[in-house]
């Protein structure tokens, strides 16, 4: 590949590049669905964190479809999928040491969870 | 990957220490390293996964006790060769290039 | 193929960049230029005071602000910001009853168009490991203590979206214009480790 110009340094840096993708693929779940983290343990690359597998959330919004980062590292493909928001009390994953009211959101795939 | 990398929780790393008024690059080599990254990742070689990835395979002990920018030299070196854009053999000679330059001034 | 030992690599970490740029521009897959000009960029140009700018409207203008919590990135670009790592963004909103944090816990992931590039703090062990699991003593290290009554919510960035907190306008700022309100912004204020005091 060429290198970028200097010319399309403002262009490429402030227009970006979107990872959502354009796929019509559907959702499993929906606002307001009970999901629990999987248990993936994968050698590879994943953006499920360690401390969120087997937790149960709640979620909150759906944010589309992007490729899945599990396989885009690995020349995988894009695996399109939906990505939602979803809230997990804090004292669910950390125990009573957390405040009873916080709570946080993570980004989480299709694949990352199952029903709850 | 269940390495290093994935902190969340992790108890012993130590107060968060902000730097005030810290600025935007702490070194000439960092705006470099920086650049050459944007510059090489725009031009598509690499996508932000596999560049991630190889961050991830740092050896732990080196990942924690190196700084966020040596974390991207490694790993730029690293996705350059595994996408064939130059070989380690390339690498090691621009090594003794800059080092002896460095011997001579 | 020789069979001898790998050399290793210069100690001094800035030859050893020195040698990779060198041997980038080499190859044809960079140009000097190019990276003089994304320095400037991102050095100089965007910056923390581009999310100020985005505060200060919300601040200002209802309309635009219940635009901005519905959809962050075109309301943001009607700014003129925008760009990598700033695609797809979300701004969450400070109240009197939740207060928001933003973290990556996995590596740095950080929204540039509005708030420039991260500081190392942000970047490094600590706060990654920390801010999800004990926010609050996090908040106190900063100097900031939330009181139990509110929550705090943290986002950790694992996908492509980037958040930015929209933190509360102080008392006392009712006559304040956008550019008064937007010099009150500090960068912490949009990542959620400062709180704003008033003019």
């Amino acid at each position: 590949m060429p290198a970028i110009p200097v010319d399309m340094v403002i262009p490429i840096f402030t227009g970006g590049a979107s990872s959502r993708l354009e796929a019509d693929v559907p959702a499993k779940f929906k606002a307001g669905d009970s999901v629990v983290a999987r248990n993936i343990n994968p050698s590879g690359h994943t953006r499920l964190p360690r401390y969120l597998r087997g937790k149960n959330g709640t979620i909150e919004k759906d944010h589309g479809v992007f490729g899945l980062p599990d396989t885009m590292a690995h020349d995988g493909g894009e695996s399109a999928q939906h990505v939602y928001s979803v809230r997990f009390s804090a004292q669910s994953v950390w125990g009573d040491n957390a405040s009873p009211r916080d709570s946080f959101y993570v980004d989480m795939w299709d694949d990352y969870l199952d029903p709850a | 990957m269940n390495g290093i990398h994935d902190l969340g929780g992790m108890h012993g790393m130590g107060p968060v220490n902000p730097e005030t008024d810290e600025p935007v690059f702490h070194e000439e080599w960092e705006r470099r390293m920086f650049a050459v990254l944007m510059a090489t990742f725009a031009n598509g070689i690499y996508n932000v996964d596999e560049f991630r990835h190889t961050v991830e395979k740092m050896p732990a002990a080196e990942y924690l006790s190196t700084s966020y920018y040596e974390h991207w030299l490694h790993s730029l070196e690293k996705v350059m060769i595994e996408k064939g854009q130059f070989n380690q053999a390339d690498l090691e000679a621009a090594w003794s290039s800059v080092s002896s330059a460095e011997e001579i001034a | 193929m020789s069979d001898h030992d790998h050399a290793k690599p210069p100690s001094d970490t800035a030859l050893r960049v020195k040698a990779l740029e060198s041997l980038l521009l080499e190859k044809g897959l960079v140009e000097a230029d190019t990276l003089d000009a994304l320095i400037q960029l991102y050095e100089h140009n965007i910056g923390p005071k581009n999310g100020a700018k985005v505060v200060a409207r919300a601040w200002s203008d209802p309309e635009y602000k219940a635009r901005l919590l519905a959809n962050g990135t075109p309301a943001i670009a009607a700014l003129g910001f925008g760009g990598v790592q700033g695609e797809d963004m979300v701004v969450v909103e400070n109240t009197p009853d939740v207060h928001n944090l933003l973290v990556c816990t996995l590596c740095s992931c950080y929204p540039w168009p509005v708030l420039g590039l991260p500081p190392v703090w942000y970047k490094a062990a600590p706060y990654r490991a920390r801010a999800i699991s004990e926010p609050r003593a996090v908040l106190k290290e900063f100097g900031v203590e939330i009181s139990d009554d509110v929550e705090v919510r943290v986002w950790d960035s694992t996908a492509e979206l980037r958040y930015m907190v929209l933190p509360r306008r102080p008392a006392g700022t009712e006559d304040l214009d956008e550019d008064e309100l937007a010099a009150l912004v500090s960068r912490d204020s949009m990542i959620g480790v400062a709180l704003i005091e008033g003019a």
